[in-house]
């Protein structure tokens, strides 16, 4: 797939995810201006082993720096030293490393000696970099029960750590400073403030941004040490009606994470699909993604990744589409258990002597909204060490003439498979042949024999997208016969 | 006309619900059925089990149903002597534990069967069987856990209460300790979360639609043979055990805490059985009197 395709993809990707307002994720981005915004995906990092956590919050930040501020709720008052200034380069390679992948394979004319070996992958061109319309606020001082912990400057940032005593306190202190909180919010303000959490308040300065090149802001990691481990989104949900995006790349020593008060759910992966998806991978994605969320209640995290990425173990991927992070990732990325750097004494107070060669990487993906979504998610590390992988399959026919026994045999097997295909995109993304803008410029494809064209196929088959519900009536009718022996007559004696 | 009693085991009930949320959970929710645990899980119990029970008696059991009669006199297809109640606590480990190797499911089940044996007292073993499997088996190896989240929150409170309406219909088992740790629970997690915090109310349902309670309290908590005999007795031990539950969520933050909470308060039960006598616990084929139904035919159709 050349840079045009690619950039064509990210654009169909894009223009298929539609989420209506200015969203925030861990904490929420808050306006001066009413920003209605498309397509806003945040991406997020944990790491986690115990009850040390690190979180890194990727900061997709592009207009003037003095409009951008950021609140976010964290258990603890933090230190200096646990906020953090990574590069942003991070996020695209885990991004580019983890995202769902097409895979091609060629089919070998059985008439013909000639073989094709060719196995690419491809990925659709996921570019998350979008505009955050955000607030200004002047830096002011306490006062209506709030309490400034803490106030640090890290990086280009000027960050605040807020405790306050009530809501409509810490909302006024808000507002007063410029901070248009979202509409959402309000109703949980309370709930953390009572739950004990404090407010990571975050502006950007403007005398350290002028030393930094570029035009960009760079995502912040913090750690601190608590029992919870979770993601505040109700902070971020502005809107009853939008749904906001977010994606979690989760480090752990032991294995997957997954939600524990929301079901975790994988796509169906390795699935054939028809060819024509080749050329718009990234449409078919996003499809895919929505009709699955639709179908499985919505109130879902939905696994896209996971494997085991310790450096010890080679093979990190199936097919790979990017480079692995490495270990010098790995640990930008907050995994501190890989860091074995015996020359640094600067964390000379730090007694853990916490190294493991471990590391199993999560990739989730929630697609989430206030009505479905009525909690914070909250994780659990599980050993559960499997690996997965959202891969898709297209496989090109073999060309040529098929007058052989053997390629008739083949034309029939490949008119089957193009209606599998056919069967298993309608499946996946609930839309079947006709509702596609099929772009025939693969010569493979312009060459399929008639009667395995994908149009003939499903002009022959119904639509077809609906759970197939008869193996569970027929397992719940056998039960119920099985329970009808249980019961025995007996005379009342 | 007398009106017609049917007699069924109490542990049917339990199999045939608990298939079925599996057969939902594999089929409607598409978990990844992990089908060696399965297998292993009820095979494994089942050998465990025939060989513990042989050992016990010294002698080797017949598998047909002869033999199972004399013990229970239900003449079920499965032998209840030593098959039933085991494979009842083997579903328990389908549905709630998962683990990545096969020894690690065998492992659980041979701990689940012979903690009937080893764990006495008064000739009656005090941990539930599952209960004891599933704590020790996660506890012990690193290769096993709990998804309390696999259920999703949907279907939860309908099946809440069609598992609580066939009991109270049927009668097949008792409903003070599902109920009462069910509402201590529940109340709980209500005050707290909605009086003292101030989240909205579905945040609170939300807590409360998790398929893992629903199965904690109305197929685990409710094993007749490992809770307190007496009335008194079983209530306080509920609440007990639901308060220090509750305990453990809302201020530790820990998952799964019933089922460590019950195992935690086995050992009491002999305790509240030495201070609130009463009659141990037998399985019978309880008599199911469907005398409603027919009051309900005699109304309509006369």
């Amino acid at each position: 797939m050349n840079a045009f395709t690619k950039k064509l993809a990210a654009l169909i990707i894009l223009t298929g995810m539609i989420i209506h307002e200015a969203a925030a994720f861990c904490g929420f981005y808050v306006s001066k201006a009413d920003g209605t915004l498309k397509n806003k995906t945040s991406q997020v990092i944990l790491v986690r082993d115990g009850n040390r956590n690190v979180v890194t919050m990727y900061n997709d930040f592009k207009g003037n720096p003095k409009d951008f501020a950021m609140v976010v709720p964290v258990p603890v008052v933090l230190n200096n030293r646990d906020i953090k200034v990574v590069d942003q380069q991070i996020f695209m390679t885990l991004n580019d490393y983890s995202k769902p992948r097409l895979v091609e394979y060629y089919d070998q004319n059985p008439c013909n000696q000639y073989q094709y070996d060719k196995l690419e992958g491809k990925v659709p061109g996921l570019s998350l970099s979008e505009v955050v319309v955000t607030g200004y606020g002047a830096q002011r001082k306490k006062d209506l029960g709030v309490k400034i912990e803490a106030k640090y400057l890290v990086g280009e940032y000027d960050i605040l750590i807020l405790s306050a005593k009530e809501s409509s306190g810490l909302k006024t202190w808000l507002e007063e400073n410029g901070y248009k909180i979202p509409a959402g919010a309000d109703e949980v303000l309370a709930p953390y403030i009572k739950s004990n959490l404090k407010f990571f308040v975050v502006k950007v300065n403007e005398e350290e941004k002028k030393k930094l090149p570029g035009n960009f802001l760079r995502p912040l990691q913090i750690s601190f040490t608590s029992p919870k481990f979770m993601l505040p989104i109700r902070l971020g949900m502005a809107n009853a009606d939008g749904d906001q995006d977010m994606i979690v790349y989760a480090f752990t020593k032991k294995g997957r994470i997954e939600t524990v008060n929301y079901r975790t759910f994988s796509l169906p992966s390795s699935k054939n699909v028809p060819l024509f998806v080749k050329n718009n991978f990234g449409n078919f994605y996003t499809n895919l993604f929505q009709h699955q969320w639709d179908k499985e209640g919505k109130a879902i995290a939905i696994l896209e990744y996971a494997w085991d990425v310790s450096p010890k173990n080679f093979v990190k991927c199936d097919p790979c589409v990017a480079t692995a992070p490495s270990v010098q990732d790995l640990v930008q990325a907050g995994v501190w258990w890989l860091n074995r750097d015996w020359t640094d004494y600067s964390d000379a107070d730090n007694e853990e002597e916490d190294y493991s060669d471990n590391v199993y990487f999560t990739r989730l993906h929630v697609r989430y909204n206030r009505t479905k979504f009525p909690q914070d998610l909250m994780f659990q590390v599980t050993p559960n060490k499997e690996n997965y992988q959202a891969r898709y399959i297209v496989t090109h026919p073999a060309n040529g003439n098929f007058d052989c026994e053997a390629g008739k045999k083949y034309l029939k097997e490949l008119k089957q498979r193009c209606t599998d295909e056919i069967t298993m995109l309608a499946y996946l993304t609930g839309k079947g042949y006709s509702d596609w803008d099929v772009v025939v410029n693969d010569e493979g494809e312009k060459i399929m024999p008639a009667e395995a064209a994908y149009e003939t196929v499903s002009n022959g088959m119904g639509k077809n997208s609906r759970r197939n519900n008869t193996l569970l009536f027929a397992t719940i009718g056998f039960m119920g016969m099985i329970s009808v022996l249980g019961f025995r007559k007996r005379k009342i004696k | 006309m007398p009106p017609k009693a049917f007699a069924i085991d109490p542990r049917y009930f339990q199999v045939i619900f608990q298939s079925f949320f599996l057969c939902y959970g594999i089929l409607y929710l598409q978990w990844e059925a992990d089908w060696q645990h399965y297998i292993i899980s009820v095979g494994g119990c089942l050998l465990f089990s025939y060989a513990a029970e042989s050992i016990k008696r010294k002698e080797f059991l017949q598998l047909a149903r002869e033999k199972s009669k004399a013990k229970s006199g239900n003449e079920g297809w499965i032998p209840s002597s030593w098959g039933f109640s085991v494979l009842i606590s083997a579903m328990s480990l389908c549905l709630l534990l998962k683990v990545n190797y096969w020894y690690i499911s065998l492992l659980a089940a041979f701990i689940t069967v012979t903690s009937k044996y080893i764990f006495r007292f008064d000739h009656k073993h005090f941990f539930n069987p599952s209960a004891i499997g599933i704590v020790a088996t996660v506890f012990l190896t690193r290769d096993a856990w709990l998804s309390p989240g696999q259920w999703g929150s949907n279907a939860v409170i309908f099946f809440a209460v069609i598992t609580l309406g066939t009991i109270v219909v049927t009668r097949v088992q008792k409903l003070d300790v599902s109920l009462s740790f069910l509402f201590t629970f529940v109340g709980l997690l209500y005050w707290r979360q909605v009086f003292i915090l101030g989240w909205p109310i579905d945040h609170f349902l939300h807590s409360v639609s998790t398929g893992s309670l629903l199965l904690f309290t109305f197929f685990m908590i409710s094993d007749p043979k490992t809770s307190p005999n007496h009335p008194m007795a079983r209530i306080i031990w509920a609440v007990l055990i639901a308060v220090i539950s509750f305990y453990l969520t809302a201020f530790k933050w820990k998952y799964n805490t019933s089922i460590w909470v019950l195992v935690a308060a086995a050992p009491l039960v002999p305790v509240l059985n030495k201070l609130f006598i009463a009659k141990d616990f037998h399985w019978n084929p309880s008599m199911i009197s469907l005398r409603f139904i027919s009051k309900f035919k005699t109304i309509v159709m006369k």
